[in-house]
């Protein structure tokens, strides 16, 4: 088997280091943008496959089959993103005689759809959040829209029916939002995935997000995973994601597991999918929608259960059959947390801060893991989302992943761009973060009353620095160059002058 | 030699010398003489030591001020420092946060938000290249400030850029798919 991965940055990483360790081709594919990327370093081979904007390059699926014909690649994996939910893109490499790493086309096309989706877990006896039972595209009028939407009730939500990663998605708290709501969710849902259409969804109070990871093979055997938290979101997007959940009991945990089977029986998926749950506070749940790929806080689950699920991915698209203890899986060992560190700047509003990563030195040490997808010089593109990398701790309980989380955040070096590091450093310290009192609105409410520095420095390492720029400043003049020994000439230099001695 | 030092909000004046021997500088900091060491690590960082460094008596009144700094505890420290957007700033990088410096004043406003602080016209400026993916006003809407203006698609995000103060839409210079680069400016009020 040879896998071309149909993907950039840290996931298409982790799918070379997955190839590898299995002993398998990788084919990387590239933008203008990412000519130099770490990605491309690392795979076996690289196609180039277009201009760097993701329509013209990563979202082409002719030229991503191109290079697997070149390649004479055997399979894709599309990781998650891109064309990971393209029911077109898995019809296209099934066409073509590739392997497609990930679920059957029917089953993304009808799990793709959130209102269809809705209909599955009603079928199969799951609680669905009250909303509209049919999607709004747009030659639907907006006296349409605006009944439909009283008769959900506010707050609610508009969602893409197409969505995912929060995109497409607005609150709206009382009617005189809607419209510009249905506006910007439509235009967001457009441009990220070729689909305008929307539907409502009743807003519940104070839900934890909840999510059960699966696999599932062709033999019709389907394996849930210990549930992943992820309710620490901003706007929508996942930002620190940790397993177990605090709120998950063994019983609860048998019963979302359950529930999450039954709906994946109900559409015989195969491969890595996640069920996405509301959990309310008074204990009930519901199915919020399907995610038919891998997901980017696989990692958690991995540490928690010690399954490889990027490797299991590979085998049942190879047609083996899963061989993972049911306990294993479903029984936590220990605690894990991620962080995704983005090229952000928390104190600018997370506004995305692009540019050159001068040096990045990840964190180590026992229990911590990086999927990183950015090395020394590389450019962070303004045309993706822009993750550089997620750092995830495991500990044998909660409290210490948190303290191992906030010691590995502490070595993280990224130097040329923000980053949300000084931000999951802070979080970290929270009280109610330590406690586990949080839910989907937690870090949105504390985020709107805060507006100190997250970087704030002690008085004693503001003096140190200062005194640190001082002498660098000092060292970049005439009296300050000649008086130290770490500014020596280019040893390159130095090995040319000593050749061109040798005579 | 002597440099001001602006950072988290507070200007020190720092002097250095050459100390007693290699990689050792002699530094005053607000008056607090100092022996320190240090040596650049490649092109970005900077290892600093604060070993024997404090006459007796300062170290006497830094502990009755409640000082439990660096200068009474001898340390080594790696820090990364990298050239900034303008002139005279530096981003300086440390234990996981990372803080712009001001280099003898030579600090400009920074160049997402020049009109701030501006009397009169203010430009609105993309902070970043993007797309103008919708724009909510007209020449001549009156708008308050926080209200929204021009929404930005930038690294797959829609970002609102907002008024930064009240007043009346003098000009709109973008319209819906219009790409923009940085430092560009969309609106202008006044």
């Amino acid at each position: 088997m040879k896998i071309l991965i149909a993907n950039r940055g840290e996931i298409a990483v982790r799918l070379i280091r997955a190839c590898r360790e299995l002993g398998l081709s990788s084919v990387a594919v590239y933008s203008d943008a990412d000519r130099e990327a770490r990605h491309v370093r690392e795979a076996d081979e690289a196609v180039h496959i277009g201009p760097s904007p993701a329509d013209r390059s990563y979202l082409r699926i002719e030229s991503i089959l191109d290079a697997a014909a070149r390649t004479r690649a055997t399979a894709v994996h599309p990781g998650y993103g891109f064309l990971a939910e393209n029911a077109a893109f898995a019809r296209a490499c099934r066409d073509a005689e590739l392997t497609f790493i990930g679920p059957s086309p029917e089953a993304i096309a009808l799990m793709g759809s959130k209102t269809a989706a809705r209909g599955v877990a009603m079928r199969a006896g799951v609680p669905v959040v009250p909303g509209t039972e049919r999607p709004f595209d747009a030659r639907s009028t907006d006296e349409e829209i605006a009944a439909a939407a009283s008769a959900i009730g506010y707050p609610l939500l508009v969602k893409a029916v197409a969505g995912g990663g929060g995109k497409g998605m607005r609150a709206v708290d009382s009617p005189q939002m809607l419209a510009s709501a249905v506006r910007s969710a439509r235009s967001e849902a457009g441009s990220a995935f070729g689909d305008t259409s929307i539907y409502f969804e009743r807003r519940l109070r104070r839900p934890r997000h909840i999510e059960i990871q699966l696999l599932g093979d062709n033999g019709g055997t389907i394996i849930p995973f210990v549930e992943r938290e992820c309710s620490i979101q901003r706007r929508h997007q996942k930002v620190v994601e940790e397993s177990p959940s605090i709120a998950v009991t063994p019983e609860l945990r048998r019963q979302l597991a359950a529930a999450a089977v039954s709906i994946a029986r109900e559409v015989h998926y195969t491969n890595a999918g996640t069920i996405e749950f509301l959990l309310d506070e008074d204990g009930s749940f519901y199915f919020l929608e399907m995610n038919t790929r891998l997901q980017v806080e696989h990692p958690v689950t991995e540490l928690v259960t010690g399954v490889d699920l990027v490797r299991w991915q590979i085998e049942i698209a190879r047609g083996e059959r899963i061989d993972v203890n049911f306990d294993q899986a479903l029984t936590p060992r220990g605690h894990a947390i991620e962080c995704r560190i983005y090229a952000e700047d928390p104190d600018s509003g997370f506004m995305p801060s692009p540019g050159v990563v001068r040096l990045i030195r990840p964190a180590s040490g026992p229990g911590v893991r990086d999927d990183g997808g950015v090395s020394d010089g590389y450019e962070i593109p303004v045309f993706y989302d822009s993750l550089i990398a997620k750092l995830t701790t495991w500990a044998g309980t909660r409290d210490q992943a948190i303290a191992r989380m906030a010691r590995a955040l502490r070595e993280y070096q990224v130097v040329g761009v923000k980053t949300t590091i000084p931000f999951f450093l802070w979080l970290m310290r929270q009280p109610d973060y330590e406690a586990g009192r949080f839910e989907t609105t937690f870090l949105d409410r504390i985020l709107a009353t805060r507006s100190e520095s997250f970087s704030a420095f002690t008085e004693s390492e503001e003096e140190l620095l200062s005194v640190a720029v001082a002498i660098d400043a000092f060292l970049r003049t005439s009296a300050g160059a000649s008086h130290t020994a770490g500014t020596l000439p280019n040893v390159w230099l130095q090995a040319a002058r000593r050749e061109a001695l040798r005579g | 030699m002597t440099f001001e030092i602006e950072l988290g909000g507070r200007t020190r004046s720092v002097s250095v010398s050459r100390g007693d021997g290699p990689d050792r500088y002699s530094v005053t900091i607000d008056g607090r003489p100092l022996q320190v060491g240090a040596r650049r690590i490649g092109d970005f960082s900077l290892v600093v030591l604060t070993d024997s460094v404090q006459q007796a008596g300062e170290h006497a009144a830094d502990k009755a001020n409640g000082r439990n700094d660096f200068w009474n505890n001898p340390v080594t420290r790696q820090l990364f420092l990298m050239p900034g957007g303008s002139p005279g700033e530096i981003l300086v990088t440390f234990e996981g946060r990372t803080s712009l410096v001001a280099l003898n004043g030579r600090r400009r406003g920074r160049a997402a938000d020049p009109a701030v602080h501006a009397e009169g016209d203010q430009a609105v400026i993309a902070p970043m290249p993007g797309r103008v993916v919708r724009v909510l006003v007209a020449p001549g809407d009156e708008v308050a400030t926080g209200q929204g203006l021009v929404v930005v698609e930038a690294m797959k995000m829609e970002n609102e850029l907002r008024a930064p103060k009240s007043g009346r839409v003098k000009d709109v210079s973008v319209s819906a798919g219009t790409p923009v680069d940085a430092g560009k400016v969309l609106v202008v009020i006044e």
